[in-house]
């Protein structure tokens, strides 16, 4: 029973270290990704509010993002970018999965990155 | 032709891993084989027919979930199936070891998921998940989230 004990002991102790390294990781991700450039010019294109939804050919909630954001912000600029046709863009800006979208102001600087369809529904929904 | 899957809440599959964590360590503590092959079914039966039919998974998904904040992103729902496969498996030789008198083998097989249960609990790291991914990616096949 001690040994026994001991073993899951050892494998609670195992999965919290994995717990605290996986979150500084990400934590350290963040801050990377926090560090982004601007969004190009061609992108923005002056635009006050420029929404960059970058999708994937296979992404089923991407088109249904796009015109959600078209219709909830009409005087915003809403731009579709494919990321595996701009695979250096998508990397530049550290999309790991489709919807990622981005909104940046007249400078390109992204303001705001929401991950998931279900996210940009909340951020439409609630507001800033 | 075969449906598009639906995209789930991913911490219906965490929940579930983190039961079968605890509920194995705990058996090992006390010694109580007949826990292994009652989460071989519990595991079978999300991974075979879904969601709905798992017994935790439904217990997240009508009695947890409505309590939560919607998730933050959706999770395609064929690597956690694969994963609760692969888990099923190993707990049907674990218990296949303890009906021929191997226990040390039995709990070793029954050990290695709830490792992995409680890897993928604690971090989202689910191993099952990514050799499904590896090899989907490889295979061009579409996530449906």
């Amino acid at each position: 029973m001690a040994i026994r004990l001991a073993v899951v002991v050892a494998l609670v102790a195992v999965f919290v270290l994995a717990r605290v390294a996986y979150r500084r990781w990400r934590a350290g991700l963040h801050a990377e990704s926090r560090a982004v450039p601007a969004l190009p010019d061609h992108l923005v294109a002056g635009a006050a509010r420029t929404w960059v939804v970058f999708t994937t050919p296979w992404c089923a909630s991407c088109d249904t993002v796009t015109s959600h954001l078209s219709t909830a912000e009409p005087d915003s600029r809403v731009v579709k970018v494919d990321a595996t046709q701009h695979v250096d863009l998508a990397d530049a800006f550290h999309i790991r999965s489709a919807p990622t979208v981005l909104l940046a102001d007249s400078l390109g600087t992204v303001q705001r990155r929401l991950v998931g369809a279900t996210a940009v529904a909340d951020y439409v929904r609630i507001g800033q | 032709m075969s449906e598009r899957p639906q995209p789930i809440d991913p911490r219906g599959p965490r929940f579930n891993q983190a039961v079968l964590c605890v509920a194995l360590l705990a058996a090992f503590v006390l010694d109580l084989p007949v826990v292994v092959p009652v989460f071989a079914v519990v595991l079978f039966l999300g991974a075979a027919f879904g969601p709905r039919y798992g017994p935790f998974l439904r217990l997240y998904r009508d009695v947890i979930r409505p309590r939560l904040r919607p998730p933050a992103e959706l999770e395609d729902p064929r690597p956690p199936r694969f994963a609760s496969t692969v888990g099923t498996v190993f707990l049907t030789v674990a218990t296949l070891a303890f009906l021929a008198g191997a226990d040390t083998l039995g709990w070793v097989l029954a050990l290695v998921p709830a490792a992995l249960a409680g890897l993928a609990a604690a971090t989202g790291i689910c191993v099952g998940c990514e050799m499904w991914l590896f090899v989907a990616r490889r295979r061009h096949v579409e996530l449906v989230a």
